[in-house]
């Protein structure tokens, strides 16, 4: 996309440099039939004069600012191209020009020194308003999805997006507003706006949230730290007539305000098929303290360590693990507990469909653990090696965990014992395909053991499609 | 579960008998409850004890929701659920307990008749002072549906509430009615009752059917109901043979078995006596 043009400069002792941005500096230099001299530019000491960016119309100078401002530090022409094109992510980062291309010539006018450099970036701005359109069919259910989006709505890459759905059986709709802080994208602030229908047929239920949350994040050292309260009116139901006692007593409405405070590490070099690195993620979720009528204070951690091994194969670990603490006596509800089991998660087993359940439906647990060891290794022989092959692994997996309701006045070690009685286990191999940074499908064939009586397995092929995966 | 299946369960659990562990669902009778949900629970019980069968109640905030059709009361036997008075008695006909066997064709009509002009003017006339009688929606029905949820839940599920039904009240023609008008209604109904029963115990004579259960329920709910006015109250007291009636299903059905079990719920609410 973006290009780095280098021209040629006359070697001169070094000034003062001029310091000014000229984002809104319009003229564009375009000195075609220069004399070309050869030289040897790595060494040379440069100074980068101005630094424009060219095709603003709606962008607030002062944040680009922030975002450029390290290319006046190079010193060098090969400085001069780096600064310029970590600049340059960091203007695509903040999600507001669709192009951004960098020129960097000599100083031209009155004030040019001889080894002055200026620095261009000629943007293309995104659309004031963009809008998609998709019609999806499933479940028992069409549904039109209209979505718009609004990016620097303010000129500082405030982003505005609004989702709405209109099915044959349910609407919902979700309305966001992002606002980083300038010079510090990820630090920033994000308030939602929602109403969301689930429907979730391993428990017979059917769950509307309607909410709204203001979220807050920001990094510190090497951790990223996301600070959230949510206030949801949340109305459950029974999907069928036949749903169990057990979830129909959950029915109707509750209040949830929750703060929640999630922590996370991730230095592995890629979100789905990582090769090296760990990702630790804890999040903590304290509801009832700010209102409402769901009261708990719920703990989950996930942790994934991945180490490279010969031939491009990769040895994966992870483990989760949760508590949910009722407070003030009353039970948990079923749109809170943990739920495990599914082709991404405890594979071999049918989705969410381990542990405690009534006539069928499940009906969740308040404490789990589970833990996978995968090893991935490219399709054999390799097919596509480079491109479509990519996208593929294949994988050997050995996946255990346990989801049980607590009695809290057993105490912590009845606890532990409850969690390692009856393991549910499962091993086999599969392939995996890679669906953009974001999600994987998996096509497995697993062999479940450690079945309990009321879990639901599905012993041999299993197909699944996960975002978070064991 | 397919609709052919569902059928097929509810005939298999038909054979079985009735359990001692059935339980009637309802909101919080003390501060809970409206007018025209009481009056359809007791008139649920009352049945259910012209039957003689034993039903527990157990008041749920979420009652409501729970029902599969949205409306209280409903009953828990064995795994099947079934909510309103009709398909109760429905119900427990498939399992051999019915009131109305000894009814001829044209008997059987007639107490279909009365029962949908009890639905169709008391429960109406309930629905309507609890909800677009603006004192009473504002002192006593949205304060105590909105009981169980905390704010500002409170306040959306009270004015949903209200919200529909006024578009029903609209739908049938109730919304442009005064109260006066609604409570002529209801002394009309009442006097057409009054007739129908006549110097007889119930409205078929010797033995009490569906229609009894179901006039007791509204009848007695109305005259034991505290609302801002008591209009309504007054005008069901003036047909004494009413009155009679309602005083003999209390001492016939509830209050034997009242002191015969105490564990067995009973929410009737006060006595007439």
């Amino acid at each position: 996309m973006g290009t780095v043009h280098a021209r040629s400069m006359d070697p001169l002792p070094m000034h003062g440099r001029d310091m000014a941005v000229h984002p809104d500096d319009m003229i564009e230099v375009q000195e075609t039939e220069q004399e070309t001299k050869q030289e040897i530019l790595e060494n040379k000491d440069v100074v980068v004069q101005h630094v424009n960016i060219e095709g603003l119309g709606r962008t607030k100078e002062d944040l680009l600012g922030y975002e450029i401002s390290e290319v006046f530090d190079a010193k060098n022409l090969i400085d001069v191209m780096k600064k310029s094109h970590i600049a340059r992510q960091k203007l695509l980062r903040l999600g507001i020009f669709k192009e951004v291309e960098v020129v960097i010539d000599t100083s031209d006018g009155a004030d040019a020194l001889p080894n002055g450099l200026d620095v261009t970036f000629e943007v293309t701005e995104m659309k004031r308003l963009t809008g998609s359109y998709n019609t999806m069919v499933g479940n028992n259910e069409g549904s039109m999805v209209l979505g718009v989006k609004l990016p620097n709505v303010f000129g500082r890459a405030e982003k505005l997006t609004f989702q709405f759905s209109y099915g044959t059986k349910e609407t919902s709709y979700g309305l966001s507003f992002f606002k980083p802080q300038p010079g510090n994208f990820e630090r920033n602030v994000t308030l939602n706006l929602y109403k969301v229908t689930g429907q979730f047929p391993w428990s017979s239920l059917k769950e509307t949230d309607r909410g709204i949350s203001t979220e807050f994040n920001f990094p510190l050292l090497r951790t990223n730290h996301t600070l959230k309260w949510e206030g949801v009116w949340r109305e459950l139901g029974c999907l069928a007539r036949s749903a169990s006692f057990a979830v129909r007593e959950e029915s109707g409405h509750t209040l949830k305000s929750a703060l929640s405070h999630t922590m996370s590490i991730d230095t592995r070099n890629s979100a789905i098929f990582p090769k090296k690195g760990a990702l630790l993620r804890i999040n903590q979720e304290l509801a009832g303290y700010t209102g409402g009528d769901a009261s708990f204070l719920k703990e989950d951690f996930e942790l994934q360590v991945n180490r490279r091994l010969v031939w491009d194969s990769v040895l994966s670990a992870s483990l989760w693990g949760g508590c949910l603490f009722p407070i003030g006596g009353r039970p948990s509800s079923i749109a809170d507990r943990f739920y495990l089991g599914g082709p991404t998660s405890v594979r071999g087993f049918g989705m969410y469909s381990i542990g405690p359940q009534s006539e069928g439906d499940y009906l969740g647990g308040e404490a789990y653990w589970a833990g996978g060891l995968h090893l991935y290794t490219p399709l054999p022989f390799r097919p596509g090696r480079g491109g479509f092959g990519d996208l593929f692994r294949t994988h050997f997996f050995l996946n255990a965990g346990n989801l049980c309701n607590l009695n809290y006045g057993e105490g912590p070690k009845a606890h532990l014992q409850k969690l390692v009685e009856c393991i549910r286990w499962s091993y086999g191999a599969g392939i995996v395909l890679r669906l953009g940074n974001i999600a994987r499908l998996e096509l497995n064939y697993c062999i479940p053991m450690g079945v309990q009586s009321g879990d639901r397995i599905c012993d041999g092929v299993q197909f699944g499609a996960g975002i978070r995966f064991l | 579960m397919s609709l052919a299946a569902e059928a097929f369960v509810s005939q298999i659990s038909a054979a079985d008998p009735w359990p001692e562990n059935a339980t009637l669902y309802q909101p919080l009778g003390e501060d809970q409850i409206l007018l025209s949900d009481c009056a359809s629970s007791l008139a649920v019980q009352a049945y259910l004890r012209m039957c003689n069968l034993p039903v527990q109640v157990c008041c749920r905030p979420n009652a409501e929701y729970m029902s599969p059709s949205g409306k209280v009361p409903f009953v828990h036997v064995g795994n099947q659920v079934v909510s309103e008075l009709g398909p109760i008695v429905q119900f427990t006909k498939a399992k051999g307990h019915s009131l109305s066997d000894g009814l001829d064709d044209i008997q059987r009509a007639e107490m279909k008749a009365y029962m949908e002009l009890v639905n169709n003017m008391l429960l109406t006339a309930e629905l309507y002072i609890q909800w677009c009688d603006y004192n009473t929606a504002a002192e006593i029905s949205r304060p105590r549906y909105s009981s169980p949820y905390s704010w500002p839940l409170n306040h959306i599920l009270a004015y949903q509430k209200q919200w529909e039904v006024r578009r029903k009240m609209t739908a049938i023609g109730w919304a442009g009615k005064s109260l006066e008008q609604v409570y002529e209604d209801v002394s009309q109904c009442c006097q057409a009752l009054s007739q129908r029963l006549g110097t007889q115990p119930y409205f078929f004579n010797k033995q009490p059917t569906e229609l009894d259960a179901l006039v007791f329920g509204h009848l007695f709910t109305l005259l034991t109901t505290r609302l801002t006015s008591d209009e309504l109250r007054e005008k069901v007291k003036s047909y004494s043979n009413l009155l009679a009636f309602c005083r003999r299903i209390e001492q016939s059905y509830f209050e034997d078995s009242q002191a015969g079990s105490s564990s067995r719920g009973f929410s009737k609410g006060p006595s007439l006596f």
